[in-house]
């Protein structure tokens, strides 16, 4: 332990050096949210606000009605992991406990296109929801964010399904359970902190989404909170004060999520390589 | 023969397969639905001549990739999205390093400071995008001003405003959201290895660098390969920093193919041109998917 004992005090300064640096912007952020217009807008800028400057918090709540974006961001955000978990959760049973023909290949196959870039069927998407009468409608993006959330998901819960021994299992089937009664009895609820992870990614996923938005939504109340600021920025773009109390109130909910699946993701993305 | 195709029979369509496919069905479906088929009428799109309401109006075999390869601005782009993405991964790569390795030395508070340096991964990349954009600002920004009053740099330029400080603004952004994941990783794979291996070293007289070249590194090497696989992935991909910062400008200088793919479809109504791009870009990353779940797998395996 000697060796360690000494890099200490290096390693803290570093890490307070780097800190700094990298966390730069959510410190211009807090700054900014607390300014008054007239102080955002004073050359040269202030590091810290003279004066503590709280009302900006009502008017995005109130003026800017941000309330209406958070709306439709739950509202997408669920529906995408609610649909996706209906369909994740059979499809991982299936491919961590059933044998059959061309397994392997659906498992490497899901792989492979957890990486597709929603860029490329951009456009066949978008003329997929005109003819569906899609276009416009929160169900559009509840699509998009579940659909191109699933494969990552079926790998997450394929994990966890086959961690669980068989023998439960066995056990399960031999005292007369059925095996929709041993997937809805007991591999679900043993399951449940890799469901609840893969869950957190679809919710984040969706919230944290700008392409589909952008490209599917058109009115204004239905926008989601990331597309709504996004909006912010072309049209007021002389008010960062606001733009950056928003900024705070939409990352709040996000950034606690991940924390609970962090290290589960890590590991789902690094494969047999890092254990949790 | 008889028996061969009956245990084939039964090898499809036995019980156990009968309720696998009846359990994959759902996902599968959809799948088909919303990401195959998209990806096989992009492809299609690429053959023919579109209109503006991206109808296709008429079969033109590869006369559509021919004219994009003959535009010089297509190889820039392309040349742009590679550069982009060795140069953010390597760069990521070097910033998780040093992260990982600070954070395996154990002192008080790096629990806080790991959970510290998560946060541009964890926060939304668009959101932080629109943030970075204030930072940048040319007058009320407070990184010119940072720079100004540190005396670090006395005359910054205007970050988003030309060719070359906007690729740089832009590049920086996307290494930044990259960084944390690659410590992370880095870090969970340097605590796999075993505490005896840099004790006995230790007693050797081993000093620091050796150490690093030696055991940790030759310990990490498989994590490495999968994060920075992982990586470029990301970063080939990585739509929201340029579209939000620049919108792939000033005069394209920003554009990557992913950028440009988007303009082309939605601002210029060029869909022929769109799914030419695509179809590249799909190529690419195939490629680079392939190669990860190759290593993946392994690493499952092993």
């Amino acid at each position: 332990m000697k060796w360690r004992n000494r890099g200490k005090l290096p390693a803290v300064i570093i890490t307070i050096a780097l800190l700094l640096f990298l966390l730069f912007p959510f410190f211009v952020m807090i700054s900014t949210m607390l300014k008054s217009s007239t102080e955002v807008y004073s050359s040269p800028p202030t590091w810290i606000p003279e004066r503590l400057h709280l009302s900006n918090f009502i008017t995005v709540w109130s003026e800017f009605e941000l309330y209406v974006f958070f709306r439709s961001s739950i509202i997408i955000a669920v529906g995408a992991t609610v649909f996706n978990t209906i369909l994740t959760v059979p499809a991982a049973y299936a491919v961590a406990r059933l044998r059959f023909v061309g397994r392997k290949f659906i498992l490497y196959l899901f792989l492979v296109i957890q990486m597709f870039s929603p860029v490329i069927v951009i456009i066949s998407l978008f003329k997929i929801m005109v003819g569906l009468n899609l276009l416009d409608t929160y169900f559009s993006l509840i699509i998009a964010n579940s659909v191109f959330t699933i494969a990552f998901t079926i790998w997450m819960m394929n994990g966890y399904f086959k961690s669980i021994p068989v023998e439960i299992e066995e056990a399960a089937l031999i005292d007369g359970c059925s095996r929709v009664q041993t997937i809805t009895r007991i591999m679900i609820p043993i399951a449940v902190p890799g469901l609840v992870t893969a869950m957190i990614y679809t919710f984040i996923y969706a919230w944290n989404e700008f392409l589909f938005g952008l490209t599917f939504i058109q009115s204004r109340p239905k926008m989601p909170l990331v597309l709504a600021l996004y909006n912010f920025v072309g049209r007021w773009s002389t008010q960062w004060e606001l733009l950056a109390t928003a900024a705070f109130l939409a990352i709040i909910p996000v950034l606690v999520l991940f924390y609970v699946i962090e290290r589960r993701l890590v590991a789902g993305l690094a494969g047999g390589a890092v254990k949790e | 023969m008889a028996d061969a195709s009956i245990s084939l029979k039964q090898k499809l369509w036995n019980p156990e397969a009968r309720l696998a496919y009846l359990l994959l069905l759902p996902a599968v479906v959809v799948l088909l639905t919303f990401m195959f088929y998209p990806i096989v009428y992009v492809f299609l799109m690429a053959f023919y001549k579109t209109n503006k309401l991206s109808q296709m109006v008429a079969f033109v075999g590869l006369q559509n990739f021919i004219s994009e390869m003959a535009e010089p601005e297509f190889w820039e782009i392309t040349g742009r999205s590679m550069l982009w993405t060795v140069l953010a991964v390597v760069t990521k790569t070097l910033f998780g390093m040093t992260i990982a390795l600070i954070l395996n030395v154990k002192y008080t508070g790096r629990k806080i400071a790991r959970m510290l340096f998560i946060i541009p991964w964890a926060s939304a990349v668009p959101i932080s995008s629109m943030l970075w954009r204030w930072v940048y600002h040319p007058v009320y920004g407070l990184l010119n001003h940072t720079l100004k009053v540190t005396g670090l740099w006395a005359t910054p330029p205007t970050w988003l405003g030309y060719p070359i400080p906007a690729f740089t603004a832009c590049i920086w952004v996307d290494i930044w959201i990259g960084i944390p994941f690659m410590a992370l990783v880095f870090l969970a794979g340097m605590q796999a290895i075993s505490e005896d291996l840099y004790e006995s070293a230790s007693l050797d007289g081993v000093n620091w660098w050796q150490k690093f070249f030696f055991i940790t590194l030759p310990g990490i090497r498989h994590i490495v390969l999968i994060a920075t696989l992982l990586s470029c992935l990301w970063t080939f991909n990585d739509f929201n920093t340029i579209y939000i910062l620049t919108m792939g400008g000033p005069a394209g200088a920003t554009d990557i193919l992913i950028t440009r793919i988007y303009q082309n479809a939605f601002k210029w109504l060029r869909f022929d041109r769109a799914a030419v791009m695509a179809f590249v870009t799909f190529l690419i990353l195939t490629g680079l998917s392939i190669i990860y779940s190759r290593v993946y797998f392994k690493e499952e395996r092993s």
